[in-house]
């Protein structure tokens, strides 16, 4: 899968603006999405949390 | 990370009535991409402001590469908690426009409470804080 580079701060925020402008904001129902973890397995759905527990996202990478 | 509430402190303190869900996405400073490891000057801020961040990873290219990667920097940043890993079509990372970081908060009803700016200018663990605080 291509994906696209991103190489300097223009390409940065050329991408940062692109998908802004669709991430809920607050108030917003938060997109629903099903993820493995690094070993891929235990899959975990947000939704599985619906009227147990808030969830703190917290996205990141390694460098 | 800034400020001086970290993750793992807010983890360590609110992870019985919060989940907390790590999600790796793509890297944000890879060495074939905006590498900030060949300036000198941009290594070194990056070595004052985040010292647990690597400056040596390539970009992966095939999921199995991504899943190596976060489960190095899961190890390695020692949250305390399991990661989640994006698929490599950046889904969940541009729904939520999260590249390169970005905090949020849901309730209940899976209505967002929180939505930090746009990382990592306003990545700040401590507004997560109030935001937890404030909700439960």
């Amino acid at each position: 899968m291509m994906m696209t580079k991103i190489t300097n701060r223009k390409t940065a925020t050329r991408w940062q603006k692109k998908y802004d402008v669709q991430a809920p904001k607050v108030g917003d129902i938060a997109p629903d999405f099903s993820l493995l973890d690094a070993n891929g397995q235990n899959p975990v759905r947000l939704s599985d949390f619906r009227h147990k527990k808030p969830v703190a996202l917290i996205f990141g990478s390694f460098t | 990370m800034r400020g001086t509430v970290s993750l793992t402190d807010i983890y360590a303190k609110y992870h019985e009535q919060v989940q907390f869900l790590p999600i790796y996405i793509r890297e944000a400073h890879p060495v074939d991409g905006w590498w900030f490891g060949g300036n000198l000057f941009t290594k070194k801020l990056m070595k004052t402001l985040a010292p647990k961040v690597a400056m040596d990873v390539h970009d992966p290219q095939t999921i199995e590469q991504r899943r190596q990667v976060a489960g190095t920097c899961e190890t390695s940043l020692s949250y305390g908690v399991g990661t989640y890993v994006d698929e490599m079509d950046d889904a969940v990372n541009k729904s939520y426009a999260a590249w390169p970081t970005r905090l949020y908060l849901i309730d209940t009803d899976g209505v967002v409470v929180y939505a930090a700016g746009l990382g990592p200018y306003d990545f700040h663990p401590g507004k997560l804080e109030k935001a937890i605080e404030n909700h439960l």
